[in-house]
């Protein structure tokens, strides 16, 4: 589904000092997606948001709203309402003042006021608390009531900026899917800041993966999952096995990497020059395992059991190398049963050419 | 449930009850019962006689120089924090952490000085040849007539409670959350609107407490309206001096002081329920 740009950065450059916090950035935000930019703390991706809020100045590069520049504008000139990781609640206004607080600095009179608050009151089931002070509520209800102010005034877009932290695990997950389903029900673009992958991943129609100052990766949640761009994207990510070697042979499809587990194959329509460095990721859902040398396979690493995890429905076996490198493989328990699971038992790991991913170095 | 009285939290509160018995529970009840004594041909008698209290509070003088006093002191309030305001919003948000230190520390200069001495220097300048009606004379101005003025005591009063408003009101306004301003600025709240939209309730408690030891400073002094004020219009704290010289009447002097006290506990209580309003229900 192709939608229309609502946001571009254009060589979007951000110097705090001589701190590099956001070097040359080129992105679209498209009209109604759910975007999260997700990188570690530092990465800038805080910095990226209140760039686009208005609450930093650009150093270089232009960032348009609707096509049209608004480097120029104050963060009180602009649409773009901002939902803050401390949530910033006026904490001498009630409820529901703070919900019309936004309206009332558009002059909009006091009764369309309190009909406009009464609705997203409605809507994000607060309104019973409308008259309470916000110290009398719980950390999600006050999520609530930060989420009904800024939209009170009905943005085209709207910022969040790590807005589920401070909650616990459980209502986290409920938030997510408040915040989804708020997203998928308005239209209204989201832009969620985020150093959670599954907070990322679960809500975002988009991700963009930041790496000090850097974007890294942009694509939807199954892209980044199974193609990551770059060794720091499959790093970040976590569930990859990364190889990294030498090419011997490229093209038809396929290239063959010589590498410290040995040599190993995969399928892509790169074709990587002989003897250029090259790194492969697979999946640790993908990763096989046997007892014995497995015949027909162009990827097979002999490795023994270091330790297990249990996760949940599938448990995590690690695994490592003659080489001492370590391998993650994600199984099922049924599959796991099979095996003779003691520390030190020697196996095979193999996956098919297909499941091989190239990386870019950098 | 009851509490222990342990010996080691004795120890420390030990010196400071003494001091309070001492110094402040002591003379006042001593005062209290000053205000029922009787004086005979310049003696006072111990006595329990509401003579004083009838006497003053039916002088038209007293009330006078309460109404002065009270109005003197709630204009010095006001004007003070409106004036000081600017200047801790400034330091509070617009300078860097080390032009803030520099401030601060400047700020606390002037209690280098006694008051009185600072008083005497305004004299100086605001007297008929003092120096700013030289340096108008200079150019063909003047000499205006300012001391002995109104003018002359609130500037006395400023003087007096102007650096103690700044780093109250300061104090307040650093503690506020920034993403507080961000956020109305956020929501199309410009920069004048939030001060009065964000930063003053935010900083409430802290305006309204600066506002109240400005009132309270202004109310019991007696330094700006002698020296600056020239005893014109009457204030209580001047009552006092001229009851206690007029034939020996402490005991009247003392249902002033009483009433001075009464008024500031009232006052005082007025403030600090009006600064935590609605934050507690």
């Amino acid at each position: 589904m192709q939608r229309d740009t609502l946001v571009s950065f254009e060589g979007v450059v951000k110097r705090f000092g001589t701190y590099l916090a956001v070097q040359k950035m080129d992105f679209e935000i498209r009209k109604g997606e759910f975007l999260a930019i997700m990188g570690s703390s530092g990465c800038g991706k805080t910095t990226t948001l209140r760039m686009l809020a208005g609450l930093e100045a650009p150093s270089e590069g232009v960032i348009r709203l609707s096509g049209k520049p608004i480097n120029h504008l104050p963060t009180w000139s602009r649409d773009t309402p901002m939902v803050w990781q401390s949530l910033a609640l006026f904490p001498f206004l009630n409820v529901r003042e703070n919900v019309e607080f936004a309206l009332k600095m558009r002059g909009i009179g006091k009764s369309e006021r309190r009909k406009r608050a009464e609705h997203w009151l409605d809507r994000m089931q607060i309104t019973e608390f409308a008259d309470r002070n916000i110290a009398q509520l719980s950390g999600g209800q006050r999520q609530r009531v930060a989420l009904a102010r800024s939209l009170v005034v009905e943005p085209e877009i709207l910022l969040l900026d790590e807005p589920l932290s401070a909650l616990d695990a459980a209502l986290k997950v409920r938030m997510q899917s408040v915040l989804k389903n708020l997203q998928r029900e308005t239209g209204i673009t989201f832009v969620y800041v985020t150093h959670s992958q599954s907070e990322a991943f679960s809500m975002a129609d988009r991700v963009v993966i930041m790496s000090r100052g850097k974007i890294e990766q942009i694509g939807t949640p199954q892209e980044i999952y199974r193609t990551p761009r770059t060794r720091f994207v499959a790093d970040f990510l976590g569930s990859s096995n990364i190889f990294s070697g030498k090419v011997t042979a490229s093209g038809a499809g396929s290239v063959d990497l010589e590498t410290a587990s040995g040599p190993l194959r995969l399928t892509t329509n790169a074709a990587p020059p002989p003897g250029s460095a090259a790194t492969l990721t697979v999946l640790d859902t993908k990763m096989r395992l046997s007892l014995t040398r497995p015949a027909n396979s162009t990827n097979v690493v002999p490795v023994r059991v270091i330790g297990e995890e249990f996760v949940g429905a599938t448990a995590t076996l690690y695994l490592e190398t003659a080489q001492g490198q370590e391998i993650r493989v994600q199984k099922g328990h049924d599959e796991l049963a099979e095996l003779p699971l003691e520390i030190g038992q020697d196996l095979f790991t193999y996956w098919a050419a297909e499941d091989g991913h190239l990386v870019a170095e950098a | 449930m009851r509490r222990h009285v342990s010996l080691y939290g004795l120890t420390f509160s030990l010196p400071l009850l003494i001091w309070q018995l001492l110094f402040f529970v002591f003379p006042l009840a001593f005062l209290v019962a000053l205000s029922f004594w009787t004086v005979k041909n310049f003696a006072m008698r111990p006595d329990f006689d509401t003579i004083n209290w009838v006497t003053m509070f039916s002088r038209k003088v007293f009330w006078q120089a309460y109404g002065t006093t009270f109005a003197l002191a709630a204009a010095a309030a006001t004007l003070t924090s409106v004036l000081a305001f600017p200047c801790s919003y400034a330091i509070a948000f617009k300078l860097s952490d080390t032009a803030r230190r520099w401030l601060v520390f400047l700020m606390v200069i002037p209690f280098f000085t006694s008051y009185l001495v600072r008083v005497y220097s305004w004299q100086i300048f605001l007297s008929d040849a003092g120096i700013i009606n030289v340096m108008l004379g200079q150019i063909g101005l003047g000499p205006y007539s300012m001391l002995n003025s109104i003018g002359a005591t609130m500037i006395g009063y400023l003087t007096l409670s102007f650096p103690l408003v700044v780093l109250l009101q300061l104090f307040s306004l650093v503690f506020i959350d920034r993403t507080l301003i961000e956020a109305a600025h956020n929501m199309r709240c410009g920069r004048l609107r939030t001060v009065f939209a964000v930063v003053i309730p935010s900083g409430r408690v802290g305006l309204v407490i600066a506002a109240l030891f400005c009132f309270i400073l202004s109310f019991g002094d007696f330094v700006s309206p002698i020296y600056l004020g020239g005893g014109d219009p009457t204030t209580l704290s001047i009552l006092i001096t001229d009851t206690t010289k007029s034939g020996q009447q402490w005991p009247r002097a003392a249902v002033i002081a009483l009433t001075m006290i009464a008024t500031l506990m009232v006052v005082a209580f007025a403030a600090v329920k009006f600064a935590y309003k609605g934050r507690t229900k």
